[in-house]
């Protein structure tokens, strides 16, 4: 049944392809802004590092708790704030990056649940396919 | 569609001439040199203009006037600067405590921030924030008279746009005058510093 063994390879392949890891991808200081009530919208921010030996390119993320999760970055141009997205984080092996208030950013959309200051998200950052899911703490807006 | 932009063009050209005259200006006279900003050599009136406030009050050219006034141009489905400078401009207003300006965060996107969506907005920052919106009409006038800039953005549905925004901060005098503008990034110690003393001269 060569057609089956080709079906359960292939299954295999998919259900396995979410817990590959991006290689040496690292996160520290996950944090995402409490957002006011039924506030669409808010960001979070975090160091990246790739401790890997090769390049890597963060072109995704995701939650279960927001609807929508997007790779950002706010750039001033002209006098104007604008934000520029569709672009890959790249991070060359041992390059860090900054996702600060004002720059690069996660753009997380429409919540899934009530979220409150001292609560974890789970955010899963793609590259390439590959996924490494990293916690973010909500903070308090104002601090 | 078409009008926007141009209107975007128009007010990003005023504030440019503002800025450009107050730096060709500056020199002996009165106006005071800022670590994060510029002051107008002359102050410039604003035009009478007519705008709620997030309680739906009215909110006019007069409601600015015997206080100095700190405004942010922005929109409510903006994640990241918006909320960064309305938590910077609180802090700023905390640490000037009496000195402080009055603080203005001003819609550029009055189709989805109405007064209700505004006050539960501004009140998360604290209080003392005041969420200005009026029509669409309104406020172009407001934003060309205060050398303002915005852009609709259309994004990934009808629902989804987005606005670019002049990420300038304009300081209106007790006269109700534009007095200068903050450019970023916008930091609260050097905020704080150069406010008082604008305030203080």
């Amino acid at each position: 049944m060569p057609g089956i063994k080709a079906f359960g390879a292939l299954a295999a392949l998919l259900v396995h392809v979410p817990s590959v890891a991006c290689p040496g991808l690292g996160l520290q200081d996950g944090w995402i802004r409490d957002a006011p009530p039924g506030a669409m919208m808010t960001a979070g921010y975090a160091r990246l590092r790739n401790d890997g030996k090769q390049l890597l390119r963060v072109d995704g993320a995701a939650s279960v708790d927001y609807g929508s999760v997007e790779l950002h970055r706010t750039v001033v141009e002209q006098g104007l704030s604008r934000m520029q997205h569709g672009q890959p984080l790249v991070l060359a092996p041992g390059a860090s990056a900054a996702l600060d208030p004002g720059g690069w950013h996660l753009m997380l959309m429409r919540p899934t649940r009530e979220l409150k200051p001292g609560d974890v998200v789970t955010v899963s950052l793609s590259c390439a396919g590959a996924s490494s899911a990293f916690p973010f703490t909500v903070r308090a807006a104002t601090e | 569609m078409n009008r926007t932009p141009s209107i975007a063009l128009v007010a990003a050209a005023a504030l440019a001439a503002g800025i450009g005259a107050a730096l060709l200006l500056r020199g002996p006279g009165p106006a005071l040199a800022l670590q994060s900003g510029t002051m107008l050599a002359a102050p410039r009136v604003v035009a009478p203009f007519s705008m709620v406030d997030q309680n739906a009050s009215p909110f006019t050219q007069d409601s600015l006037k015997g206080h100095w006034t700190l405004l942010f141009a922005g929109f409510t489905h903006c994640p990241d600067v918006c909320p960064t400078t309305l938590a910077t401009l609180r802090a700023v207003g905390d640490k000037l405590g009496a000195k402080a300006p009055a603080l203005v965060f001003l819609s550029v996107d009055p189709a989805r921030d109405t007064p209700g969506v505004l006050r539960r907005y501004v009140e998360f920052f604290g209080s003392g924030i005041t969420g200005l919106s009026g029509s669409a009409e309104s406020l172009d006038a407001l934003c060309t008279s205060l050398g303002l800039a915005y852009v609709k953005v259309p994004g990934a549905s009808e629902a989804e746009y987005t606005m670019d925004h002049s990420s300038a901060l304009v300081l209106i005098d007790p006269q109700g005058r534009v007095a200068g503008y903050f450019t970023p990034p916008h930091k609260v110690d050097t905020l704080a510093a150069d406010l008082s003393r604008v305030v203080e001269s």
